[in-house]
C-alpha cells in the first residue's frame, strides 16, 4: 500500500512540476502583453515623427549635443535661422544640405555647400539614401539618424 | 520598413512554432496507438520479455499456449503446432504473430479492456493485469484437419455461416514455436530451421497465401448473375452444343471446355453446368453479368478488399483477393472481355485465399448474407492454472457482427440447390462425390459444393480446391462451411474434396455428440 | 555604471528556485521508489548561477530588456533536470584529473556562459567595436573556419571540433555570431540600396551588382566552407539566417525565395555527393525501411514522442532502456526533446516550445526598438539564429524536416553552444540597454 501512496505522490509532484511550468509561460504570456500595450502607447505618441536626429557633437552647442529633433519628411539644414534644422557654425552653409523622407527611405542631399556634407564620413556628391544609424556630418555638428 | 518586416517575420516564426507543436501533437496523440503496437518499440519488447504472458484457450477450454517466467524471462510453450498459424508466436526476439500479436497488449497487460482503468493504468504508471484468450476454434477439428492435410502443402479453413466463428483453420506445413519464444539468446537455431525449411512453414496459407481459384469461383459467377436476374436456374445458352467441339471464341481468343470424357453435349442449365464445370456455360454467364457488375457482387462477397477476423476494435488481418489485377484500392477494371469471360470460370488474373473462398461458401450457405468471421471468441481474467482451464470470468467477448447481404435469399436457394446437385447429382458425384459427407459416415444429409482445378501452366500439376458446405438440404440450417486446398494437389475431385467432405462430416458428428 | 533594480527579472527568475529543485526531487524518487528527494547540489547550483547573473546585470547598471535571461534560464532548467535525470557517466569531462558527471560538466557551463552574458552585456554598450570592424571580424571567422578545416575533428561524417589541449569546442557556434554581425553591418549600410531595385533581369529585379556581390561571395564562401566540413545542420542554420536578415532589410520575399531554390539545388548535390547526408535523407523519407540500423534513432526518437502522449510518462519513467542502454544514444544532444516529450507529454515539450518563442518574441522586440538599423539588424539575426536553431532540431527530432546534427540553444548538453547562446543573450542585452539608455536621455523613458 505504501507503494500506492507513493505512487501517488509522485503524480502529484509531477503534476506540480508541470503546473510550475505552465505558471512560468504564463507569467512570461502577461509581461508580453503588457508590453505590447504600453509599445502600443509609446509607437502613438512617437508616431508623429517619422525619424530624428540625435546631436552627437557641437562644438557651439546649437543644437545642443545630446539633443534629438524631430523630424519632417522635407527637412532643411543650414546656418540660416529658417532652416528646419538650424546649425550655429561657422563651417555650415546658409542652406547647406536638405534632408527628405521618400517613399521607404530618408535620403541627404548636399546644396552646394562650401565644406560639404559628409555620411559616415564619406563626402556626399549627389542624393544618398540613409539608413538609421548612418552619421551625418554638417560643418562641425555630427548628427545621428535615428527612428 | 525594418520594423514592419520585423513584425512580419514575428508572425512566420510563430507559424513555424505551431506547425512543430501540431506535428508534436500527431505522434504524441493520433500516432501514438499505432507506434505503441510496432514490434520493435522498446515498451513491447519490455512488455513481452517480463511480464507473466495470458493463456490461450480452444473454444472447449483447451489449453494451446500458456508462458512462464524463469529468470526473469517470460518463456512461452505452445502445445499443438496445428495452431502455429493462427495463434502465432510471441518470440522476444523476431516480434510476434497471429492472435499473440493482435492481441498482444491484452495478454501482457499493457493495456487495459476497459478504457477507465486504461487511463488510470496510466496515471499511476500500473500494468494491467494480463488476460487470457479463448478461440472459437475446436481443437479436435483443428488437429482433424491438419491430420487429413497430412503435412502436404494445403490449407483448410472451417467455419460456422450462420454466426462467423471460425471452427478450424490449419495451415500445412507448420513449426513449432516454442523452440524460439523462450530466451532469446537461444532463439536464433532453431528459428533458422524453421524459416530455411521447404514449403514456407511460416506463411499461413488461409490468410496470407495466394491462389488461382479455378472452377470453385463459378459459385460466384453464378451468384452473381441469379440475384442480379441476368440467368434463372433454367437459362441455357443455346449456342452451347457446337461450342463444345469447337470452343467459344470470345475476341478473338478460343475459350475450350476441359475433357469431359464420354459426355454429349447438350443444352445445359446452370445445374447441369455446374455439375460438369462447364467452362463455356460461365463465360456466357460472365459476360452477360457485365464487367463492373461483376466486381460489384465480387466486392460484395469481400473480394477486392483485405478482410479481417474479428470486431472493428481488434481483428486478426488477412490478405485481400482479387478478381481481376490488383490496383491502388482494390480490383482494377477488366482490361478486355477475354479477361472477364476467363475470370468468370476462375482462371486469368483472379487470385483468392481460402479464407475468401470459405465466406462465399457461407455466404451461400447463411441465405445469402457473408458472415463477419471472427477467431477469438472471449477475454477472460488470467487463469493461475491454465492447465486446470480457463477462468470462468469473461471481460469481453467478439463476434456476434450480423454480416452484409450479398445476394438474395432466393438466389441463395437456387444456388444452392445447384451446388448440392454439383455433389450428388448423376454426373456431378463423378466431379464432387468425394465431397459429399455421406461417404464418411454421416447419413440423411445433403452436402452442398464445387470443386476447382486451379490450371497453373503446362508440365505443373493444378492445385485441388474443393468448397462446401453441410447439411444442405432444401431448409435445413448449415451448421459449417469449409475451404479446402491442397497446392499442386491435381484436379479438385482427388485430393482436396474427401478432405472437404471428411471434415464436414467430423463436425457434425462432433456436433452431434459422437 | 549606477546600479539599477531589475524587478521584473528577479520576479520571472523566482519560479526556478521552486521549479528546479522540484524536478530533481521527482525524478529522484521516480528512480529509486523510495521518499528521498536525493542531492540538491546542483539544482541550487544552477538556481544560483541564474541569481548571480541577474545581480551582476543589476550591479552593471544594464537596463536592458528584463525577460531575456529568465526565458533563457527557463528554458535551460527543463534541460538541466532532464541532464540531471539521465545516466550521468554517458557523456562528462575529465578536467584536470577531475571527473564530473554530465549534469556536473553542464552545470559548469552554466556558469561560464552566464558569466560571458554579462561581460558581453557590459563590453559591448557601445555598438562601434562590433558594427566598424566587421570585416575584421568576418575575417576572423572566416579564419577559424578555416582552422577548423584543417585541423577539425571529425564526429559523425561532418569536421566540427576543434582542440585546445583537452578542451575541445564548436567553433562553428562562435562563427555564427561573427557571421550574423558581418551581416548586420552590411545590410545596415548598404540597405537603403538593396531594398531601391534598379537593375532588371527578365522578370525579376535584382539590386545593382556591385552591392550584392561582397555579400553573395561572403555567403558563397561561407556555404563552400561548410560544405567541404560537411555539416548539414549548420549550413541550413547559416543560410536561414542569412536569407532572414536578407528579408529584414530589404522587404523581398523572392530574394527568400531565390535562397532557398538554391539552397534545395545545394542540398541535392549534397545528396548526390556525400554519403552520410544521403543516409540523413533517406532516413527521414522513411525511417522504418531500416528501423534497427540507420533508422534506429529517428524511429526509436517517434517511439518516445508516442509513448509521451498527452501528460507524458511522468518525469523520471520514460525510457525503458534496452538491457541498460539508452534506447536513444544521442539522447542528452540531438535528441533531448524527443526524452523531454516523453517524460512531460504534449503538454511539458508545448511549454517547452512556448518558453523558446517568449525568447523570440523578446529578441524580434529588441530589435524592434532599437534607433538605428544596425542594432536593429543585429537583434534580428541574433535571435534568428536561436529561434531557428531551435526550430530545425525540433523539427528534426518530429521527422518534419531531416535530422541535423546541432543542439536544441540552452538545453542540449554541450559547452560550445551554451556559451555561445548566453552570449548571444549577452549582445541582445547590450543592444537593448542602448535603447533603453536612448530613451532615458529624451526623457521618454523611465
Amino acid at each position: 500500500m505504501t507503494g500506492e501512496i507513493l505512487r501517488i505522490l509522485l503524480l502529484v509532484m509531477q503534476l506540480g512540476f508541470l503546473a510550475v511550468l505552465y505558471l512560468l509561460l504564463f507569467g512570461f504570456a502577461r509581461s508580453l502583453l503588457r508590453d505590447l500595450r504600453s509599445a502600443e502607447m509609446t509607437q502613438e505618441a512617437s508616431q508623429s515623427g517619422i525619424g530624428r536626429l540625435a546631436v552627437v557633437e557641437s562644438p557651439n552647442d546649437e543644437p545642443a549635443a545630446g539633443h534629438s529633433i524631430a523630424l519632417g519628411p522635407i527637412n532643411s539644414i543650414g546656418r540660416n535661422v529658417n532652416s528646419t534644422v538650424y546649425v550655429e557654425d561657422d563651417f555650415v552653409s546658409g542652406s547647406h544640405a536638405m534632408l527628405t523622407f521618400r517613399g521607404r527611405s530618408w535620403y541627404i542631399e548636399d546644396l552646394g555647400s562650401t565644406n560639404g556634407t559628409y555620411v559616415n564620413g564619406h563626402r556626399v556628391e549627389r542624393p544618398v539614401a540613409l539608413s538609421f544609424g548612418d552619421e551625418l556630418m554638417i560643418g562641425r555638428v555630427r548628427m545621428r539618424l535615428e527612428r | 520598413m525594418i520594423v514592419t518586416n520585423i513584425r512580419r517575420l514575428g508572425f512566420y516564426l510563430l507559424l513555424a512554432f505551431a506547425v512543430s507543436a501540431g506535428s508534436l501533437a500527431w505522434w504524441q496523440i493520433w500516432e501514438a496507438p499505432g507506434l505503441a503496437d510496432r514490434q520493435d518499440n522498446p515498451q513491447v519488447i519490455a512488455a513481452r520479455r517480463s511480464a507473466p504472458r495470458g493463456s490461450i484457450f480452444d473454444v472447449q477450454g483447451q489449453l494451446l499456449a500458456s508462458s512462464t517466467v524463469i529468470d526473469g524471462i517470460s518463456r512461452r510453450t505452445y502445445l499443438d503446432p496445428a495452431f502455429s498459424h493462427v495463434v502465432g508466436y510471441a518470440s522476444l526476439r523476431y516480434g510476434a504473430t497471429g492472435v499473440e500479436r493482435t492481441w498482444d497488449d491484452l495478454l501482457t497487460g499493457r493495456s487495459d479492456p476497459n478504457p477507465l482503468n486504461d487511463l488510470l493504468n496510466d496515471v499511476l504508471d500500473r500494468r494491467a493485469a494480463p488476460r487470457d484468450v479463448t478461440l472459437t476454434i475446436d481443437r479436435r477439428l483443428q488437429d482433424f484437419a491438419a491430420a487429413q492435410l497430412g503435412g502436404l502443402p494445403g490449407a483448410v479453413v472451417a467455419i460456422d455461416p450462420r454466426t462467423g466463428a471460425i471452427l478450424a483453420m490449419a495451415s500445412s506445413p507448420t513449426f513449432d514455436a516454442t523452440a524460439f519464444s523462450g530466451d532469446p539468446e537461444t532463439a536464433a537455431a532453431p528459428w533458422a530451421v524453421v524459416a530455411g525449411s521447404p514449403g514456407d512453414p511460416l506463411l499461413d496459407r488461409n490468410r496470407r497465401g495466394h491462389y488461382t481459384p479455378g472452377s470453385i469461383l463459378k459459385v460466384l459467377t453464378a451468384a452473381a448473375a441469379l440475384d442480379a436476374g441476368v440467368i434463372t436456374p433454367q437459362t441455357t445458352y443455346p449456342d452451347q452444343p457446337q461450342q463444345e467441339t469447337d470452343g467459344f471464341v470470345v475476341s478473338g481468343f478460343t475459350i475450350r471446355e476441359h475433357d469431359l470424357g464420354s459426355l454429349q453435349p447438350a443444352l445445359w442449365p446452370l445445374s447441369r453446368a455446374l455439375q460438369v464445370s462447364s467452362n463455356i456455360f460461365f463465360a456466357h454467364v460472365g459476360l452477360d453479368v457485365g464487367a463492373d457488375r461483376f466486381i460489384d457482387y465480387a466486392r460484395r462477397f469481400g473480394f477486392c478488399a483485405p478482410l479481417t477476423l474479428g470486431s472493428a476494435s481488434r481483428a486478426l488481418a488477412a490478405d485481400a483477393s482479387y478478381v481481376s489485377a490488383r490496383a491502388d484500392g482494390g480490383c482494377a477494371p477488366f482490361s478486355d472481355r477475354v479477361e472477364l469471360a476467363s475470370a468468370a470460370f476462375g482462371q486469368a488474373s483472379v487470385d483468392v485465399t481460402p479464407l475468401q473462398m470459405v465466406l462465399l461458401a457461407a455466404a451461400v450457405a447463411n441465405d445469402g448474407i457473408v458472415p463477419d468471421p471472427f477467431v477469438v471468441r472471449d477475454l477472460r481474467a488470467h487463469a493461475a492454472d491454465p492447465v486446470a482451464g480457463p477462468s470462468e470470468a469473461v471481460v469481453e467477448t467478439y463476434g456476434g457482427g450480423s454480416g452484409r447481404r450479398a445476394i438474395s435469399s432466393a438466389a441463395a436457394g437456387q444456388l444452392r440447390a445447384a451446388m448440392v446437385d454439383a455433389v450428388h447429382g448423376l454426373i456431378g458425384q463423378v466431379y464432387a462425390g468425394a465431397g459429399s459427407v455421406a461417404r464418411y459416415g454421416i447419413d440423411g444429409v445433403l452436402t452442398a459444393g464445387k470443386t476447382g482445378t486451379a490450371e497453373r501452366g503446362p508440365e505443373v500439376a493444378p492445385h485441388s480446391w474443393f468448397i462446401g458446405f453441410a447439411p444442405g438440404q432444401n431448409g435445413a440450417q448449415p451448421s459449417i462451411a469449409v475451404a479446402v486446398i491442397v497446392e499442386g494437389g491435381g484436379a479438385g475431385s482427388g485430393a482436396a474434396a474427401p478432405i472437404g467432405g471428411a471434415v464436414m462430416a467430423e463436425w457434425l458428428r462432433l456436433l452431434a455428440g459422437g | 555604471m549606477r546600479a539599477v533594480r531589475r524587478p521584473v527579472e528577479l520576479q520571472m527568475l523566482l519560479p526556478l528556485a521552486l521549479l528546479v529543485p522540484l524536478g530533481f526531487a521527482v525524478t529522484h524518487i521516480a528512480e529509486t521508489g523510495t521518499l528521498d528527494p536525493g542531492p540538491m547540489g546542483l539544482a541550487i547550483g544552477f538556481v544560483a548561477v541564474m541569481f548571480g547573473g541577474h545581480l551582476a546585470l543589476r550591479l552593471a547598471g544594464n537596463r536592458g530588456d528584463q525577460l531575456l535571461l529568465p526565458a533563457a534560464a527557463a528554458i535551460g532548467a527543463v534541460g538541466f533536470v532532464m541532464l540531471n535525470r539521465l545516466p550521468q557517466s554517458q557523456l562528462g569531462m575529465d578536467l584536470f584529473g577531475v571527473e564530473m558527471g554530465m549534469a556536473t560538466t553542464q552545470l559548469l557551463w552554466f556558469a561560464v556562459g552566464i558569466t560571458a552574458m554579462v561581460a558581453v552585456a557590459v563590453l559591448f554598450r557601445d555598438d562601434g567595436i562590433l558594427r566598424h570592424y566587421k570585416y575584421t571580424w568576418a575575417l576572423g571567422g572566416g579564419l577559424l573556419l578555416l582552422l577548423t578545416f584543417l585541423f577539425g575533428r571529425e564526429v559523425n561524417g561532418a569536421r566540427l571540433w576543434l582542440y585546445l589541449g583537452p578542451i575541445g569546442f564548436q567553433p562553428g557556434e562562435a562563427i555564427k555570431i561573427v557571421l550574423v554581425v558581418f551581416i548586420a553591418g552590411y545590410l545596415a549600410e548598404k540597405r537603403a540600396l538593396l531594398a531601391g531595385a534598379t537593375t532588371r533581369v527578365g522578370p525579376i529585379r535584382i539590386p545593382p551588382l556591385p552591392y550584392l556581390l561582397p555579400m553573395l561571395a561572403i555567403f558563397v564562401m561561407v556555404m563552400l566552407v561548410v560544405v567541404i566540413s560537411r555539416d548539414l545542420g549548420t549550413a541550413l542554420l547559416f543560410l536561414g539566417i542569412f536569407l532572414t536578415m536578407l528579408f529584414v532589410a530589404t522587404g523581398r520575399r523572392s530574394y527568400v525565395l531565390m535562397g532557398i531554390l538554391l539552397f534545395v539545388g545545394g542540398a541535392f548535390v549534397a545528396y548526390q555527393l556525400f554519403g552520410h547526408v544521403r543516409v540523413r535523407v533517406d532516413n527521414w523519407i522513411d525511417p522504418f525501411v531500416d528501423p534497427s540500423g540507420t533508422g534506429y534513432q529517428t524511429v526509436q526518437a517517434l517511439y518516445a514522442f508516442g509513448r509521451g502522449g498527452l501528460f507524458g510518462e511522468g518525469l523520471g519513467q520514460g525510457l525503458p532502456s534496452i538491457s541498460g542502454r539508452l534506447p536513444i544514444p544521442a539522447l542528452p544532444t540531438d535528441f533531448i526533446f524527443a526524452g523531454i516529450a516523453e517524460e512531460l507529454g504534449l503538454l511539458g515539450a508545448t511549454a517547452l516550445l512556448g518558453l523558446a518563442l517568449v525568447l523570440v518574441f523578446r529578441g524580434l522586440r529588441t530589435a524592434m526598438l532599437a534607433r538605428d538599423d544596425f542594432s536593429s539588424m543585429l537583434a534580428v539575426g541574433l535571435t534568428v539564429s536561436l529561434g531557428l536553431q531551435t526550430l530545425i532540431i525540433v523539427a528534426g527530432n518530429l521527422k518534419l524536416v531531416p535530422l541535423t546534427g546541432i543542439t536544441f540553444p540552452f538545453v542540449s548538453y554541450g559547452g560550445s553552444s551554451l556559451l555561445a547562446s548566453f552570449v548571444i543573450v549577452g549582445l541582445l542585452l547590450a543592444v537593448s540597454h542602448r535603447t533603453a539608455l536612448d530613451a532615458v536621455a529624451e526623457g521618454r523613458g523611465p
